[in-house]
C-alpha cells in the first residue's frame, strides 16, 4: 500500500509526514513526531491515556487514523507548555491537589480536563465525574483529580490560557 | 492492523460506486471508533476504506415542525447532545445522546456509524425506534427510506446492501402532547453500554389514560424491537400501578433475551420488567404536568 504524504498541525506547528494509511494518530504523534507525552495504554479506546484535543474536542488518538486528523488543530500535552516554559494552570492544579500517583494516565486526564474547562465552566462535581468517565486511573486517584478540576472551574479564567 | 487503500469520495454516489467496485472487502469509514477496533483485532481486514468525512452535507441537523428532525449520518453524538433544536423539540434524543459510550467517543463516533454497526448494546437504536425513526440510504443514484423496524436484521447486521450508504436519520414530528422517554440500565456505574434500554413515546387521553404508545426495547434482544403486545395492552387503559405492573410482566414474557457477559437471560428479563414500568411511569409523570 502506498504511503501518503500528509500535513499534521500539532500544537500550532505544521509537520509533513509520510505515513501508511493504517498509521494511528497516536503512533504518528509518538513515533513520527517524538511527542511521547501522549501515552499508549489499552489501545482499544477504553483507558483514555492517549487523549488529545482535535479542534478543541477531546478524542482518543488510538481510535483515529492520522489521515483523519489532517487539516485539524491537534493539541497534545506538550502544547500546554506556557511561553515562559512554566506549567499550564491545569498542570499546576494537578500538582497542588496531588492529583496524580504513578502519572501514566495524567496527560490524558489533563487533556480531558482542558476540554471540559474550555467548553462549559462552571462545572458541577457530577459534570466533572461524567466528563472524566472516558479516562481510567488505575491508581484510583480520582478524588484529587476531581477536586483539582473543580478548583479550576471555580477559579474561572485562569485555566483558559 | 492490516494495511488498506484509503479512498476519499466527494459525493455519496461516488462513495457508493467505490464500495461497489471493490466488493465486500471495502468498508465505509465514518468516525472509525468501531471499525478501527475491529481492524486492530483482525475481526475485519478491509482492503479499502471509503472515508466519508469529505462528502459535504452529511453532518447537519435540521429540526422543524413539518419534517421533524433530520440528522445527517456523520453527526457526532456530542453534536446531537448539544443541538438547540433537538434539545427544544426532542429532549429525549439530546438526553439519550449524552449517555452514549464516553465523552471522547461521543466527540468521534457518528450517529450513522452507530446505526450501521448494528451493535445491540447501544442506546440510539431503541430511542429512535420508539420515536418512529427512519433512515435514508443511497446506493449509486438510487435512494430509499427504511423504517428502523426493517433496518436492523440481526446481530451487527442491517438491511443495507454493501454498497449502500446511510445518509440521514429521520425522526417524524412527535404527536401533539406526546412525551418521549429513554431510560437504560448498566450493570455498573463504570459500564458505558446498556444491559437494557427502553424507549417510550406516550400520548395521553385525559389525565392518565393512554391514547397511543410506542415501546421499544434495546440491548436486551439481538436487535432492538417494538414491544407490540405491551403497546396493545396499554392502549386505551388508565395507567394505574396495577396496569403498569401487568404491562411490564407482558414485556418480560414477550422477549427472548440472550445470555452474555453483561448478564443472563433471566437477569435481563428482570431488568426489562423494572425498566418498562419505570419508562412508562416517567413518561406519564412528564405528560401530566
Amino acid at each position: 500500500m502506498a504511503k501518503r504524504q500528509i500535513g499534521l498541525r500539532v500544537n500550532g506547528e505544521e509537520h509533513e509526514l509520510l505515513v501508511e494509511p493504517r498509521r494511528l494518530l497516536l503512533d504518528a504523534l509518538r513515533d513520527d513526531l517524538g511527542l511521547t507525552g501522549t501515552k499508549r495504554g489499552c489501545e482499544e479506546g477504553v483507558c483514555g491515556c492517549c487523549t488529545v484535543l482535535v479542534d478543541g474536542r477531546n478524542v482518543k488518538s488510538c481510535l483515529m487514523l492520522a489521515l483523519q486528523a489532517r487539516e485539524r488543530e491537534i493539541t497534545t500535552i506538550e502544547g500546554l507548555k506556557q511561553p515562559d516554559g512554566s506549567l499550564h494552570p491545569i498542570q499546576e492544579a494537578f500538582v497542588q491537589h496531588g492529583a496524580l500517583q504513578c502519572g501514566y494516565c495524567t496527560p490524558g486526564f489533563i487533556m480531558t480536563a482542558k476540554a471540559l474547562l474550555d467548553h462549559r465552566p462552571p462545572l458541577t462535581e457530577e459534570e466533572v465525574r461524567e466528563g472524566l468517565s472516558g479516562n481510567i486511573c488505575r491508581c484510583t486517584g480520582y478524588v484529587n483529580i476531581v477536586e483539582a478540576i473543580l478548583a479550576l472551574s471555580r477559579g474561572g479564567a485562569a485555566a483558559k490560557r | 492492523m492490516r494495511n488498506f487503500e484509503f479512498l476519499e469520495p466527494r459525493t455519496v454516489p461516488e462513495a457508493s460506486r467505490m464500495l461497489a467496485d471493490h466488493g465486500e472487502t471495502a468498508r465505509p469509514l465514518a468516525g472509525g471508533t468501531a471499525l478501527l477496533l475491529l481492524m486492530r483485532q483482525r475481526i475485519a481486514s478491509p482492503s479499502h476504506l471509503v472515508y466519508l468525512d469529505g462528502v459535504p452535507g452529511l453532518n447537519s441537523i435540521h429540526v422543524d415542525d413539518r419534517n421533524g428532525a433530520r440528522i445527517g449520518a456523520l453527526t457526532r453524538h456530542s453534536e446531537i447532545e448539544a443541538h438547540p433544536g433537538l434539545r427544544a423539540k426532542y429532549p429525549v434524543i439530546a438526553e439519550m445522546a449524552r449517555r452514549v459510550a464516553n465523552p471522547q467517543i461521543r466527540n468521534m463516533a457518528t450517529i450513522g456509524g452507530n446505526l450501521c454497526y448494528g451493535d445491540p448494546a447501544s442506546d440510539p437504536p431503541a430511542c429512535f425506534l420508539a420515536l418512529g425513526g427512519e433512515v435514508k440510504a443511497v446506493r449509486g443514484s438510487q435512494e430509499r427510506v427504511i423504517r428502523l423496524e426493517e433496518f436492523f436484521t440481526d446481530y451487527y447486521e442491517t438491511a443495507l446492501a454493501p454498497d449502500e450508504i446511510l445518509t440521514e436519520v429521520r425522526i417524524p414530528p412527535l404527536p401533539k402532547g406526546s412525551v418521549g422517554v429513554y431510560t437504560r440500565f448498566t450493570t455498573t456505574q463504570a459500564e458505558h453500554r446498556p444491559l437494557v434500554g427502553v424507549g417510550v413515546l406516550l400520548t395521553l387521553e385525559g389525565r392518565d389514560s393512554c391514547r397511543e404508545i410506542r415501546v421499544a426495547l434495546g440491548a436486551a434482544t439481538p436487535i432492538p424491537v417494538r414491544l407490540g403486545k405491551v403497546e396493545e395492552f396499554l392502549r386505551g387503559k388508565r395507567l394505574s400501578a396495577e396496569v403498569l405492573a401487568q404491562a411490564s410482566e407482558i414485556a418480560a414474557t414477550e422477549i427472548r433475551p440472550p445470555s452474555d457477559f453483561r448478564g443472563s437471560a433471566e437477569y435481563r428479563k428482570d431488568v426489562v420488567r423494572v425498566l418498562v414500568r419505570r419508562a412508562v411511569e416517567r413518561a406519564l409523570a412528564w405528560a401530566a404536568h
